[in-house]
């Protein structure tokens, strides 16, 4: 895992899925999360999510994580009774603080919901490179020229990192003090930083389009990819698996289970 | 609107749309100034980037605001379903200053966004531009993500609108001033990039009223959506539909308003 990735090179089978059945299982995870208000039932794509992730070896991506998913965590706790009725007998009752059971369980399945969307998304960038996730778009239909320009974003974004660090030291060992002042100053001591950032980049772009065009760069013709995977049998069964999950936890839900 | 389709038949528009990204997504990611709420929101000077690459690369800034802040979904850790509502919004964060600048009769300036020539009124343009463009990224990014079932639209819908709008302001003018007169230098101004033909006019009589259409949604949209939101019970359903009507008329709005920035520089 480098500074600017959170792929983790491993050979276990969810890395070896075909990027587009990867997506249809987290999907499954992103929907089931999604469906069920009631936390006793959003808690099983939150321990699946979490499980698959440790079992791809993403427990330092989640370490490093953590903070932010512990810190959505609290504030859905504490944000959601504000916005929904009470209902069922009171469950804490501490000065000001009055929780009936329904909004205590409804703010839990909803912070559930967010560590599943953040743990299951975890899990795909995780499992995918950039190069698979590019391939995977232009497999399932997203025009070429898109898949160009986010493919390219993804290859020239580290070097900008670095040139945008490369910078800021430059800068303050000239003085530059992003730390001091108040908001207004703060923000304004990032001109000095953000204009060699955007200028070298863009200083680029002419040269790099006559390259584009003198190799017979066009969007409009069919292209092929170095790493084009295609669908095998454990893909298709991962794939279709997804799917009767997406059915079942809809059909659940319609028949009223995981609701409050 | 068709220059948001055709301009991928240009390389460097593509280009620009890919450079675009990267720059948003390397500098949104690791600077930060003030944190609002540890870990979930702060005040990030990139958020002036689809303002004023909107207004100078037009829809390219667009599609590279709504890519680069995918990528710093991806790379922040915090890709998922919520990413749609941030893919759209930031697109929208990027075209609503190319739609704007110059179309805000009366108080527009009528000439390029460089702060050189009547300072003044280009910055009360500009102003109106950033908080608009930000207020237009706020509510579709709440929507979405209060149709999630994440966060309530009250609550995200104006923490977005400040911390967007605080670092646009402050910082826009400043690098428009430094950075504008180099890239019209170097030919990267989408007047320069884009076929005349594929420019939407801007003779509509309609115009105007569309162009401040633009201003005006999405701030009553976030207004009534705040108290929507926080009556509690019947507010899911009520935000739900305002945010289907919002977009829409913030859609229409669009379609109707075509860019000035052509005319300004002479080459339309």
């Amino acid at each position: 895992m480098s500074a600017t990735s959170l792929y983790v090179d491993r050979g276990t089978w969810i890395h070896r899925l075909d990027a587009r059945s990867t997506l249809a299982f987290v999907l499954a995870i992103f929907v089931s999360g999604y469906i069920f208000d009631d936390p006793r039932f959003a808690a099983v794509p939150l321990v699946v999510a979490f499980v698959s992730l440790l079992a791809v070896g993403g427990w330092p991506n989640f370490k490093r994580l953590s903070p932010i998913v512990a810190a959505l965590f609290v504030v859905g706790l504490i944000v959601w009774p504000l916005f929904t009725g009470p209902g069922g007998p009171t469950v804490i009752d501490v000065g000001p603080l009055v929780l009936s059971e329904r909004e205590l369980l409804f703010a839990l399945g909803r912070s559930e919901r967010i560590a599943v969307f953040i743990v299951g998304g975890l899990l795909f960038v995780t499992t995918t490179s950039n190069e698979e996730i590019v391939s995977g778009m232009r497999q399932i239909g997203i025009p070429f020229a898109f898949c160009f320009a986010v493919g390219t974003a993804l290859r020239l974004f580290p070097t900008f990192i670095d040139a945008a660090g490369t910078v800021k030291q430059a800068q303050e060992a000239r003085g530059l003090d992003l730390s001091d002042g108040n908001l207004i100053e703060r923000l304004r001591s990032f001109v000095p930083l953000l204009v060699p950032v955007f200028m070298t980049a863009f200083r680029n772009v002419n040269t790099q389009s006559m390259a584009l065009e003198a190799r017979g760069f066009d969007t409009r013709r069919d292209r092929t990819f170095y790493g084009a995977s295609s669908m095998g049998g454990v893909d298709w069964v991962v794939t279709v698996a997804s799917l009767v999950v997406i059915v079942g936890v809809v059909g659940l839900r319609l028949a009223g289970y995981g609701t409050l | 609107m068709r220059e948001i389709l055709t301009m991928w038949r240009d390389t460097r528009m593509i280009m620009l749309v890919a450079v675009v990204a990267a720059v948003y997504a390397a500098v949104l990611i690791p600077f930060q100034t003030f944190q609002i709420i540890p870990g979930i929101t702060s005040i990030r000077p990139a958020n002036v980037f689809p303002v004023i690459f909107g207004i100078m690369f037009g829809p390219a800034a667009a599609w590279g605001s709504a890519i680069g802040n995918l990528i710093g979904d991806i790379f922040g850790g915090t890709f998922g379903p919520g990413s749609v509502g941030g893919f759209v919004g930031n697109f929208t964060f990027g075209l609503v200053g190319y739609k704007l600048w110059g179309n805000l009769t009366p108080l527009s300036s009528r000439v390029e966004p460089d702060f050189r020539e009547n300072a003044g009124v280009q910055l009360g343009e500009y102003a109106i531009i950033a908080v608009a463009a930000s207020a237009a990224c706020a509510v579709i990014i709440a929507w979405v993500v209060d149709l999630l079932g994440l966060v309530p639209f009250a609550v995200l819908g104006p923490t977005i609108l400040i911390n967007n709008s605080i670092a646009a302001v402050v910082l826009g003018p400043p690098l428009l001033y430094l950075t504008y007169p180099r890239l019209k230098e170097m030919g990267l101004l989408y007047p320069d990039l884009l076929r005349a033909e594929d420019l939407s006019s801007a003779g509509s009589n309609l115009n105007p009223i569309a162009a401040w259409g633009l201003v005006v949604v999405p701030l009553v949209w976030l207004g009534v959506g705040f108290f929507l939101s926080t009556g509690a019970g019947a507010g899911l359903t009520s935000v739900t539909a305002l945010g289907a009507v919002g977009i829409v008329v913030l859609a229409a709005c669009t379609v109707i308003v075509g860019e000035r920035l052509s005319t300004i520089v002479g080459r339309a």
